[in-house]
């Protein structure tokens, strides 16, 4: 009896092996994708200022959902992202205008870890790769630091990946 | 003569001095320590090592603790940051591990722990990093006490030239800050209040969980330099509201130049980091960490862990034998700071009409100090015993006795014994004390000034 079962359960086991599995995937939403569309209607749009690091204000249209990681990347930004949104780095740091900072949903802790690595932090900085666009931050000013963690000092700038 | 460590006082000493062979067949045992100096002498040794009564300038480190190291400095040398080849991965295991072993003396994560070269530096970082980093959010003022180590109060001087306000907040009588000054002082400006948890000279432990509740309800950080604590009174970060907390490795048994800083994750606390670099401890402290002194501190940590209460019984035996011996043969001994909320290893006595250095050095086969290992080259006296009111004259008879986990019966009664005989013989020399014997009140004199 206790052979039979031992049998059976150890078929079932290669029987499974065949069967399908499932497989996670980013929705193309978060692959930076979305950002390429333009708002389909006034409603959705969402103004968003980069400050670059030269200081030019750079003003963009953005729509509710965007990325601002992405977003920026779409416009030529230099906003690097190197973990393309996984939360494996801080290459996409910002800091948020203070106005704007306490309307953004508190920080997981994932990205706490993150924002520890970044060089020049400041008590508004934030991964741009976790702030999306609501009706809320309409008008929302984002700064890029003068480095981020892949700095170069012979004047290299890092393509977003 | 064993003690219940099993380290043997005389083989101790052999070991130290590397001169005297233990016999097999000696004629008597070496009893005491007044033998062993004798044994010294008839053995030609001119300067024998003296007694160690100084755990809290320094600690021996524990065998058990260099056995941890040894294989970390011959074959697991691999850099810890190195990911690509199985040297770096045994070492960033025992890094890892005696993060943990850290973490667990306080009660923290071990993501909560970065390493230092010391309690200095964790010092610096706490305090300078933290005033830096929030004062773009306006916040300007540190508070810490009067009584701080060098190192607390340089940082904080180091702040003013910086332009951030600094309370010095003065203790009571007994050494303990009055909490209600404290409410007081903390201000929506406040970034941090730094206060130690166990003092180096005069052991008066400040009651970290009031302070700890009180900074909480205040929304400002609270740092404790906790140097002299950890491993030796329990402490748990998350019970006592701490948010830093500053480790030494020498401390506790463990190596010299190895520390840690204890950083809390929630609530959050964000620290300038003073080094730049690689980004290594959670990119608060750059640099190639030194995997044996971080094993060897790992490892001094569980010790204490395990060992703590032991230790503590043992210490508070060997202190009261100190006190009681000292006291039942001479007068006029004061004890500084709270006789009660103190760490018991830590005794500092006032022996008055006495110049203390004049005492340590009659007390030459016996390692003591009068204050702080960083500051002992000064004739100034103690600003810890003049900041708990101590007249001056008497804080500069103060010596500090240190008792740790491998201080024995024999060395405090040595102590005992040539204490009491050395201060009877300074005072029979001293004119003050004779003025005192015929009933003169030295406060009434006026001296005049040369």
């Amino acid at each position: 009896m206790l052979l039979r079962r031992v049998l059976q359960s150890t078929f079932r086991a290669i029987a499974n092996r065949s069967a399908p599995r499932n497989f996670s995937y980013t929705p193309s939403r978060f692959g930076g994708e979305y950002e390429w569309q333009d708002p389909k209607s006034e409603d959705e749009i969402v103004n968003i200022t980069y400050v670059t690091r030269d200081g030019t204000e750079k003003k963009i249209k953005g729509k509710v959902g965007d990325n601002v990681m992405y977003l920026a990347h779409r416009y030529d930004i230099e906003v690097e992202g190197a973990c393309e949104a996984s939360l494996a780095c801080c290459t996409c740091h910002v800091y948020v205008d203070e106005e704007y900072f306490d309307k953004l949903p508190e920080p997981k802790e994932e990205e706490e870890d993150m924002l520890d690595l970044a060089p020049v932090l400041k008590p508004n900085s934030r991964l741009s790769c976790q702030i999306i666009l609501t009706k809320e931050l309409e008008g929302i000013k984002v700064t890029l630091p003068r480095i981020t963690r892949n700095f170069y000092v012979d004047g290299h700038v890092p393509e977003p990946h | 003569m064993f003690s219940k460590r099993g380290l043997n006082l005389f083989s101790r000493l052999s070991y130290i001095t590397g001169t005297i062979q233990q016999s097999s067949t000696a004629a008597s045992p070496v009893t005491n320590v007044a033998q062993i100096v004798e044994a010294m002498d008839e053995a030609g040794v001119k300067e024998p090592k003296p007694l160690y009564l100084d755990v809290q300038a320094t600690s021996p480190m524990d065998p058990r603790v260099v056995d941890a190291m040894l294989p970390y400095m011959i074959n697991d040398f691999g850099n810890p940051h190195s990911r690509t080849h199985a040297y770096g991965w045994e070492s960033e295991k025992a890094v890892e591990k005696a993060r943990e072993q850290v973490a667990a003396l306080i009660g923290a994560d071990p993501r909560e722990i970065i390493f230092t070269s010391g309690a200095t530096e964790s010092n610096n970082v706490a305090i300078k990093g933290v005033a830096h980093f929030y004062k773009a959010s306006g916040k300007n003022h540190v508070i810490t006490t009067q009584t701080e180590h060098k190192c607390v109060l340089d940082s904080s001087r180091h702040l003013e030239t910086e332009g951030y306000q600094v309370t010095y907040l003065p203790v009571q009588k007994n050494g303990i800050i009055d909490l209600k000054e404290l409410e007081n002082t903390i201000t929506k400006q406040t970034a941090v209040v730094s206060i130690m948890a166990v003092n180096n000279e005069i052991g008066v432990r400040q009651p970290l969980k009031e302070i700890g509740e009180i900074c909480r309800k205040k929304g400002t950080f609270f740092h404790t330099d906790a140097a002299q604590a950890v491993g030796k009174i329990p402490i748990d970060v998350n019970d006592s509201k701490i948010d830093l907390l500053s480790i030494s490795g020498h401390k506790i048994y463990g190596p010299k130049g190895i520390g840690a800083l204890y950083v809390r994750r929630r609530p959050r606390v964000r620290i300038e980091a003073q080094m730049s670099g690689g980004g290594q401890e959670r990119g608060m402290r750059s640099g190639t960490l030194p995997t044996p002194l971080i094993v060897g501190l790992g490892e001094a940590c569980a010790i204490a862990k395990r060992e703590r209460e032991y230790d503590y019984e043992h210490v508070s035996k060997l202190a009261k034998r100190l006190l009681d011996g000292i006291n039942s043969k001479l007068q006029n001994v004061i004890r500084n700071g709270d006789p009660d909320f103190t760490y018991p290893g830590c005794v500092n006595l006032s022996f008055a009409y006495i110049e203390g250095e004049s005492l340590l050095m009659a007390l030459k086969n016996i390692a003591l100090s009068s204050g702080s290992a960083c500051t002992s080259a000064s004739l100034e006296p103690s600003y810890v015993l003049r900041a708990i009111g101590a007249d001056e004259d008497l804080a500069h008879s103060s010596i500090r006795f240190g008792i740790g986990r491998f201080t024995t019966e024999e060395e405090i009664d040595y102590t005992v014994e040539k204490c009491v005989k050395e201060a009877q013989r300074l005072r029979d020399m001293s004119p003050l004390w004779e003025m005192v014997q015929e009933g003169i009140d030295l406060k009434t004199i006026k001296w005049t000034q040369h």
